[in-house]
């Protein structure tokens, strides 16, 4: 039985008529008409759906819209403003932090929430929290640097030459493990 | 070689061409495309490996409300289409030969409605016996998959040059072994996908994320039995391909054949669970055997290769898979006398296909380890033998690849250094080891008619801006913008003032599209040439402007003058609208081909097969745990010879990229298959690597210049992929001497294996 209630999406109040059980990421893709959110595994385990719902990160995918009645929803798409792009989405660009896009809506999300809560996150703390968002293009590196770049406050400096940035990506990793963790 | 060059706009790091689309959330991927009165389609698929229909009964579903159409075999015309082999049907026709295979289809207005009508359709199965594995599926008394295929063999190759028998017999050292590759799923985030429309004049409009539109459309003609110009493919923005949306599937056959029964337009995206049982094809399995015969010195005397491949159900481009794995891998080490034998079995399984790599992970993770076996038993440096062995230009392959631009050995000795390969074997660690390989890859592939070329369209706007027209598409490693900057850098305009179409088979020419890492050099020579006859249109007007002769002048930032006397000048917008604006006036737009200089290979496979060659080097540092057999990798290097570097952050994210899919493949990635079935269709159970599970990458490219390509770039995608398994077990044999010799190299096998040398056994 289908419902009218209103969603409010990076500041816009939207008035929808949905099933109790439509998936936020349905509602906000075909009832609100924002498809930048996307969907990848729809088991929650991608982040492909990523947005930010009252303060926290939740994938859209596993999240009622009825249950975001009355919340503040943020989506990629409330990032830019009058047409000047969000620090983040700056940092992707000049970082090369994505390759075919669409897991980038996601991470990008992922990342603001990371930093609204804690500006200046460590390099590990920024890997860990980034590792719920799966990337199948760039094999992570570029994004680490642009979300760090944000971090660094180095967005809008450019690429710097490159020894200087190959050792920094260097030192970005350097504390790591590659886990071998197979399924059969 | 190389060749120093002062380019203006080639090796920037510009920003992406499409990349504040891809930011900001607003870039079209198939999902996005919503069309008037588009209805939902979904696929009843095959519950069992090999089974006869009997009957089918729709009648319950098409009286369902809601649904408008529903599609069996009876609504195509079963015409067989296939890229080698025409084997496969978009719908099934009289028995169903893997798990997920298409047999129905339904539109309705929602997916509830379709999949609640999917429920309502019966099938009346009669269960076939079915064989699983390649080897066994060649056996005599194997169930036929396809009853003409005897042995259910889809393809022989036996492959002998020079004189094998001798060389083996003048080896010093001969060693044999085997080892199997794993299925990997390309795990692209975005399924595959497409919104089919039908007209009433009967033209087919399909909007695919697909990496190779004009293939597509070749392939949706024959199956629904129309000529390519009925048929408008569309691509929308790609997310990810890796070879897995090259068109070898039955998503948009299937969504074409709803829309024209139901004359409405079809959605059909694929669940990620439906994509692991019959959507992007996965990696050819392989089981290979192999003989190398070395001399003392290290130099390799003899190689036999015997592969038996795991074709599944159906053939896509398994065949021409099968064939790089035999062959191409004598392209990277000089010597002359081999025999590659390969067999490509039907098997109950999803068809496999392309993926990065297209057969060489397969063949590398074996080479790279009896070479690696070979330098432990003649007590060599692998680094050595590598570089004793290593191709150079001039080299031409015992099958005819000609390797015109390399710097392999350049790779190796980068490498080396970058590891710390001789620091760190001088001061050992207990449980740390080093592992090292070489790699080479082609710059496009010569299989497809007698044609590896590509073409593009560039016209000026009257605003002195460029635009692109090109078929070949963008799947997200930067083609387009690595396109403009070689368009920007020939025509002497800003990289911002240049802009390339999405590609539409109505709108563009004949292009190939995504694949054998092709792109750059291929189609960028194609757009290189269109600029070059752009910008002899240009000249020959601002000469008339200028009142000069045309080859008195240059173009640059925009702008044309006259050579020595540079105060004499026109914009380019002024030539452009000085040309269009005035009697008898014309547009400035020119198009520009190019087909590499590489042959068909001939009834015993041998011509060369790329217009160019990549090479590459790279080496692992790796810790293995010996009570719980977890492999850490410590550092990766990597050194890459893709001749000039056009777009540097899209280079490096090709090989970040490749290194990242190649420790999955190494460590990770497989699916368990029970009777046909993937028991992990998901991406809980088939484990990505993280963020937090890379590990320090270090790379460089190489100083090298490939004459024949633009600019002298060649082609970079693949070759990373290729090495990377066979170097993490060479590496884990360095730091605890055990050989893993089956893909994945999990934790349980690797302890095993620690556990068997305790023993003694």
């Amino acid at each position: 039985m289908k419902r009218e209630m209103v969603l409010n999406v990076n500041g816009e109040e939207h008035d929808v008529e949905i099933e109790p059980n439509r998936l936020l990421l349905e509602a906000l893709r075909e009832d609100v008409g924002l498809t930048g959110t996307k969907e990848g595994c729809s088991i929650g385990v991608c982040g492909a759906c990523s947005v930010i719902v009252d303060g926290r990160l939740v994938s859209a995918c596993l999240t009622l819209a009825a249950a975001c009645e009355g919340k503040k929803i943020e989506t990629i798409e409330g990032l830019a403003r009058d047409g000047e792009l969000h620090p983040l989405q700056r940092a992707f660009v000049q970082f090369g932090g994505f390759q075919c896009g669409i897991c980038t809506p996601g991470q990008i999300m992922a990342a603001k929430a990371l930093l609204d809560h804690n500006p200046n996150p460590t390099t590990d703390q920024v890997k860990e929290w980034m590792s719920a968002n799966l990337c199948r293009c760039t094999g992570y590196y570029k994004i680490l640097e642009s979300v760090m770049a944000v971090v660094e406050g180095k967005v809008d400096e450019g690429r710097r030459d490159e020894a200087v940035r190959q050792a920094r990506i260097q030192s970005l990793y350097q504390s790591d493990t590659y886990k071998s963790n197979a399924s059969d | 070689m190389s060749k120093a060059e002062n380019f203006a706009v080639l090796g920037q790091n510009v920003d992406r061409f499409e990349g504040h689309d891809k930011v900001t959330g607003s870039a079209a991927y198939v999902a996005d495309v919503f069309l008037p009165g588009m209805l939902t389609g979904r696929i009843l698929r095959s519950p069992l490996p090999h089974a006869r229909i009997r009957n089918i009964d729709t009648s319950r579903a098409e009286k369902l409300r809601g649904v408008k159409a529903v599609v069996t075999a009876e609504d195509t015309i079963k015409k067989g289409w296939g890229v080698f082999f025409p084997d496969q049907y978009p719908l099934s026709v009289g028995k169903a030969r893997y798990v997920g295979e298409e047999v129905a289809a339904v539109a309705a207005i929602d997916r509830d409605t379709a999949e609640e009508a999917l429920e309502l359709i019966d099938i009346d199965w009669e269960e076939l016996p079915a064989v699983f594995d390649a080897a066994e599926a060649m056996q005599p008394d194997a169930p036929l998959i396809h009853e003409e295929k005897e042995n259910n063999i889809a393809l022989t190759i036996d492959v002998v040059r020079g004189d094998i028998d001798a060389a083996f017999k003048d080896s010093d050292l001969v060693i044999e072994d085997s080892f199997e590759s794993v299925p990997q799923w390309h795990s692209a985030i975005e399924t595959i996908g497409s919104v089919a429309d039908y007209s009433a004049n009967g033209k087919y409009t399909v909007y695919m994320n697909t990496q190779t539109l004009f293939m597509a459309r070749m392939r949706l003609a024959t199956a629904l039995g129309v000529r390519e110009a009925d048929v408008r493919v569309i691509q929308t923005a790609v997310g990810g391909g890796f070879g897995g949306k090259s068109c070898d599937d039955n998503n948009a056959m299937v969504a074409a054949i709803l829309a024209r029964k139901a004359r409405r337009p079809v959605k059909i995206i694929n669940t990620r669970e439906e994509e692991f049982l019959a959507g992007s094809r996965p990696r050819v399995n392989m089981k290979v055997w192999m003989r190398m015969g070395f001399k003392k010195d290290g130099r390799i005397r003899a190689k036999h290769m015997r592969i038996i491949a795991d074709n599944g159900a159906y053939s896509g481009k398994a065949p021409a898979i099968t064939g790089v794995a035999a062959l191409r891998h004598d392209t990277c080490y000089k010597y002359s006398d081999v025999r590659s034998e390969a067999y490509l079995v039907y098997t109950n399984k999803i068809p496999t296909g392309a993926f990065r790599g297209f057969g060489n992970p397969s063949a590398e993770f074996s080479v790279e380890q009896m070479m690696d076996i070979a330098a432990d038993e003649l007590g060599m440096d692998p680094f050595e033998m590598a570089r004793l062995n290593a191709a150079e230009e001039g080299y031409v392959s015992p099958h005819g690849n000609r390797v015109i631009s390399c710097e392999l050995r350049q790779c190796i000795d980068r490498t080396e250094r970058m590891i710390g390969w001789k620091e760190k074997r001088a001061a050992r660690k207990p449980n740390r080891g080093l592992g090292m390989g070489c790699t080479v890859h082609v710059s496009g592939k010569r299989h497809f008619g007698d044609y590896d070329g590509s073409s593009a369209t560039i016209k000026m706007n009257e605003d002195g801006k460029a635009f692109i027209l090109s078929g070949e598409g963008e799947t997200g490693q930067g083609h387009w913008t690595a396109m403009c900057q070689i368009a920007a850098e020939e025509l002497g305009v800003p990289f911002s003032d240049v802009a390339i179409s999405e590609a539409d088979t109505d709108l563009t020419t004949f292009c190939l599209g995504n694949y054998a890492s092709r792109l750059t050099y291929v189609a960028g020579n194609a757009v290189k040439n269109a600029a070059t006859a752009v910008k002899e249109i240009l000249h020959e007007t601002a000469a008339e402007m200028l009142e000069c002769d045309p080859s008195d002048l240059v173009s640059r930032d925009g702008f044309i003058f006259v050579k020595g006397a540079e105060q004499r000048s026109i914009s380019v917008a002024d030539v452009v609208r000085g040309r269009q604006f005035r009697r008898g006036g014309a547009p400035v737009v020119a198009s520009g081909s190019f087909d590499a200089d590489s042959v068909s290979q001939d009834a015993l496979r041998y011509g060369n097969e790329s217009g160019a060659y990549n090479f590459g080097c790279q080496a692992a540092e790796v810790e293995v745990d010996p009570d719980t057999g977890h492999v850490k990798v410590i550092q990766y290097a990597v050194a890459s010879d893709c001749g000039t570097v056009i777009y540097p952050i899209g280079a490096e994210g090709q090989v970040e990229g490749s290194i990242a899919q190649g420790l999955g493949y190494a460590l990770i990635e497989g699916i368990r298959m029970e009777e046909g079935r993937p028991v992990n269709p998901n991406f809980s159970d088939y484990r990505l690597a993280s963020m937090r599970d890379m590990p320090d990458l270090v790379h460089e490219f190489a100083d090298s210049y490939e004459p024949t390509g633009p600019f002298g770039a060649k082609g970079l995608g693949e070759l990373g992929m290729d090495p990377v398994a066979a170097i993490i077990s060479n590496a884990i044999y360095d730091a605890v001497g055990v050989r893993i010799r089956t893909l994945p190299i999990t934790e349980e096998k690797v302890l095993r294996a620690l556990q068997e040398k305790k023993n003694g056994s």
